[in-house]
């Protein structure tokens, strides 16, 4: 429940929240500040977003109404391992667009897309920065359709209001951040197996032929499940597999 | 194909040259490029001597003769070299903060510690890989959204 008497979302303990009615970009101001020294589990909310950012520059339209937050995290990690995270926060939002829409079976796409019967009602960025050996930082920013959804995009796209939910940008908060929280504890305690389960559990598309695109390339192959560091495993015509660790699930 | 002129050519006159200088001016490093060449003379008793194009100009007359002092060592920036930054990682490297925007750094540029060089994308987490030395970016091994592998050297600086 929201805090008593306030609408206002409650975060897990250890957690703060700047929020903003207008902000450029939400990961912008949280990297800022964590490169000003602040300490993780500061959240950042912006009712509007001027400048939302998706991958590589594309924007991400962040009208009123939709959820539009980056958490600021400093796990103890290899730079190597900051990608894991995606996995569970993509888990996070499913179960956080679950509780807030009357579906059941959020699916998420490889690797930290997330789908309602078939369209994108979320996205995440997750950024770091750290030298090759140690990790400073990493940002979740995480969008969520609550009100709207953008029309005209490559893939489609749905919102919770569409879907007859509860399109309350508080009471999304509130979930999406216990529940990130929770996979976060989670993968700092035991690892990245139990986020790789709870990921292939809402898997997309998997034991389905798939196409990725990476780099102009394009392959296609049965989507036969997750290597241990959270790579995509494709097998191919003839039964040989290889691991995709970037590119476009592009069916 | 026209026989390559060796790219160790030395041009011993300028070396001769800029350590000269080095002694006359009390500097502790003279750098000094023309066409395809740069060379480096340093007071901690090191030469660098490097062709920067493959194919070198026949700028610098081939010499047998090893030059007097300072002593003179080969340096080669390649995957060996102490200043080596490797990629913590397997994912897609990019130069640049997104596409058309300027490189984060350019070869030539100083270099601060902590200074951004470049992002390695790895399951849609861009990760920003930050200079572990101060100094002097040598070279680029890679190109933008190169593939790169867990160890592959990306950028030299020293």
């Amino acid at each position: 429940m929201t805090v008593a008497g306030t609408g206002i979302a409650a975060l897990p303990p250890g957690y703060r929240r700047i929020a903003f009615d207008r902000v450029a970009s939400t990961n912008d101001e949280a990297r800022r500040r964590a490169e000003g020294g602040a300490a993780e589990g500061l959240v950042v909310t912006g009712g509007i977003q001027t400048a939302g950012r998706g991958r590589q520059g594309r924007t991400w339209v962040s009208p009123a109404g939709n959820l539009h937050a980056s958490f600021l995290l400093r796990p103890r990690v290899k730079p190597a391992r900051a990608g894991e995270f995606g996995f569970g926060a993509a888990v996070a939002v499913a179960e956080a667009v679950e509780r807030a829409a009357p579906v059941a079976g959020a699916k998420c796409k490889w690797p930290n897309d997330v789908l309602v019967r078939g369209s994108k009602i979320a996205g995440i960025l997750l950024e770091s920065r750290g030298t090759p050996e140690t990790l400073d930082w990493l940002i979740a920013g995480i969008g969520i359709n609550l009100a709207a959804a953008p029309e005209h995009t490559a893939w489609p796209a749905a919102s919770v209001a569409a879907l007859g939910g509860n399109p309350s940008v508080e009471r999304a908060l509130e979930t999406l951040a216990g529940r990130l929280d929770h996979w976060y504890r989670l993968w700092l305690a035991e690892g990245f197996a139990p986020l790789r389960q709870g990921w292939l559990a809402r898997a997309h598309a998997l034991g389905e032929t798939i196409r990725i695109k990476r780099n102009g390339d394009e392959r296609e192959g049965k989507f036969a499940g997750l290597d241990p560091g959270g790579a995509l495993v494709l097998e191919l015509a003839g039964g040989r597999r290889e691991t995709i660790s970037y590119g476009e699930v592009v069916e | 194909m026209p026989p390559r002129t060796p790219v160790k050519a030395i041009d011993a006159d300028a070396v001769r040259e800029l350590a000269k200088l080095l002694d006359e001016t009390g500097l502790t490093e003279i750098e000094y490029a023309t066409g395809a060449f740069r060379v480096r003379v340093a007071r901690q008793q090191t030469v660098v001597h490097e062709a920067a194009a493959p194919a070198a100009p026949a700028v610098a007359p081939p010499v047998s003769t090893p030059v007097a002092a300072p002593a003179l060592v080969e340096k080669a920036y390649d995957a060996t070299h102490p200043g080596a930054v490797k990629s913590p990682m397997v994912g897609t490297a990019y130069l640049a903060p997104e596409p058309g925007a300027p490189a984060f750094v350019a070869v030539g540029d100083r270099v601060k510690e902590g200074q951004t060089l470049l992002l390695v994308e790895a399951m849609k987490t861009f990760n920003e890989i930050k200079s572990p030395r101060a100094g002097t970016l040598r070279k680029v091994m890679i190109e933008n959204q190169q593939p790169v592998e867990y160890g592959d050297v990306l950028m030299i600086i020293d």
